[in-house]
């Protein structure tokens, strides 16, 4: 089971909203992820492997070198990309 | 009875049960999920009643050391410190308002064509927090304020993120993204929109070719730009005050010490507010997603603005520079004209809603349509709050005051009607 942190700026709100649909795909896709949500000042003290947020937060987290996958989500009412994106974070954790 | 009269009119246990409620709906709910969504938005409730509490005692200094200095009452546009000063008196209220504004949402989005559903939570509550306040100063029982709050609150829910709708696909970038801004400037933002129009031919020259400092990204970390306003505002306010004064409201602390302190307290005191929300709204939007897809067919989520700001990035940093900057002239404005009061823009404020109005300009006449409709925003969001300002002065919200576009409107117009009534 891997840990993934959904995080936005303030944390608020855009984020809550984020980690529903992303728990929706994992549970639809029986995926071995389980999220936490919080605003993206807990980033570097979360001990899983994956951060998940919108594509200019995660830009910036990039750029910190963080030793994390991180995920840039463009529009989160498209399952299709949650869930390639997801899949590509798996597929990289196996080798 | 007193019993549970006592305990279900804690705003924490009555939140707590509606989240309760609504997860034990919710099929796909484990028991052990459903306890800790329930935990969690009590607890939530009460973090930010404690985050509450540390932002009041910080404001009242500030007041009175502002007050002293400048002989005029400076007012933080903040809606997470006024709601928590709202709180205070109206706390049970303004829950319900917000609970019953929910559950209207999806009433409205089932019966009439505004099928909206709105999942921001923080602002859902700064709304309950005005409406509610003029309802309570007009004298109605809870019970008539809770009624009309709640219906008025739930309308609005379903309804204003339609402006916001003829917009999206611009913004997205040419597709429509399947959802609406759910956040309490959507008048300004479509205003914002159609003001970008103005550029319509320019429509191309778009923020994102434009080369922007890096240093303005300082902003976008929520907590920096509170503090270094809040320490800007503390400082001034201490040194106009004057040593005396200072040191006598400081106790034992020295009295250039003090401000130092109290900017950072504040800005604590703000980020665990704003963590309470996110805990005891998380909860509610978790249970309210599944019974509006269930139970509401064609219904569309309304949500926070930052779903928008991957679009353009650079049009946020140009309409929260430019948006900013006009609020900050407006307060020397009103300080010239002798306003009894200076509304102080918050940089967090401008930051999110200036820069939407810029996403929004930008998406519609570039450039030049970002910088128009956040010059409109920023002036809408530092003047719209003097029309209900002495109304919610004298509930008990002094030093800090609503800014967001919607609720100010929509407050007047309800002020307005109420008076009429009467």
């Amino acid at each position: 089971m891997y840990k993934g942190l959904v995080t936005c700026r303030a944390g608020m709100g855009s984020s809550i909203m984020l980690k529903t649909k992303m728990d929706g795909v994992i549970r639809e896709n029986d995926l071995p992820i389980k999220l936490e949500q919080a605003k993206v000042d807990a980033v570097p003290n979360f001990k899983g492997e994956l951060i998940i947020s919108f594509t200019d937060v995660a830009n910036d987290l990039k750029n910190r070198n963080l030793n994390k996958y991180i995920i840039g989500i463009k529009n989160m009412m498209d399952k299709d990309e949650l869930l390639s994106k997801l899949n590509e974070f798996l597929d990289e954790q196996e080798y | 009875m007193d019993f549970l009269v006592s305990f279900f009119s804690t705003p924490a246990i009555l939140l707590g049960t509606f989240s309760l409620v609504g997860l034990l709906l919710n099929r796909d709910k484990s028991g052990s999920e459903v306890i800790t969504g329930t935990f969690k938005t009590v607890i939530g409730f009460l973090v930010f009643s404690i985050g509450g509490d540390i932002i009041t005692e910080t404001l009242q200094n500030f007041n009175a050391m502002f007050q002293e200095g400048f002989n005029i009452t400076g007012v933080i546009a903040s809606p997470e410190a006024a709601t928590a000063l709202a709180q205070e008196n109206y706390g049970f209220v303004i829950s319900s308002v917000l609970i019953l504004g929910f559950i209207m949402n999806l009433v409205f989005a089932r019966i009439t064509p505004f099928k909206n559903i709105l999942f921001h939570g923080g602002h859902a509550l700064f709304t309950a927090s005005v409406i509610g306040l003029i309802m309570k100063s007009y004298g109605y029982s809870d019970m008539i304020s809770i009624t009309v709050g709640g219906v008025l609150l739930g309308f609005l829910m379903a309804f204003l993120p339609q402006l916001t709708k003829p917009f999206m696909s611009d913004v997205a970038g040419g597709e429509d993204p399947g959802f609406t801004i759910g956040h309490f400037n959507m008048i300004g933002y479509s205003l914002s929109g159609l003001l970008g129009k103005v550029f319509g031919k320019y429509k191309d020259d778009t923020t994102e070719e434009l080369e922007l400092p890096k240093g303005l990204q300082f902003f976008s970390d929520f907590l920096n730009g509170v503090a270094v306003l809040m320490l800007i505002l503390f400082y001034v306010s201490a040194i106009a005050a004057g040593q005396g004064f200072t040191t006598e409201l400081a106790g034992g602390t020295h009295w250039l010490a003090f401000p130092f302190i109290q900017a950072f307290r504040f800005t604590a005191g703000m980020s665990i507010l704003m963590d309470g929300v996110g805990m005891f709204t998380g909860a509610i939007v978790d249970a309210f997603q599944s019974i509006s897809e269930r139970f509401i067919p064609g219904s569309k989520p309304a949500l926070d603005v930052p779903t928008v700001f991957q679009f353009s990035p650079n049009a946020v940093l140009v309409g929260f520079v430019t948006s900013y900057a006009t609020s900050i002239a407006s307060a020397f404005v009103m300080a010239a004209l002798n306003l009894p009061v200076v509304m102080i823009p918050a940089a967090h404020i401008s930051f999110f809603s200036g820069g939407t109005a810029g996403v929004f300009g930008n998406s519609t006449g570039g450039w030049r349509g970002a910088v128009l409709g956040s010059f409109v925003m920023g002036l809408l969001l530092s003047f719209l709050p003097l029309l209900l300002y002495p109304l919610l002065a004298e509930m008990g919200i002094e030093g800090s005051a609503f800014p967001n576009v919607d609720y100010n409107i929509i407050g007047y117009l309800l002020d307005r009607v109420l008076n009429f009534i009467n």
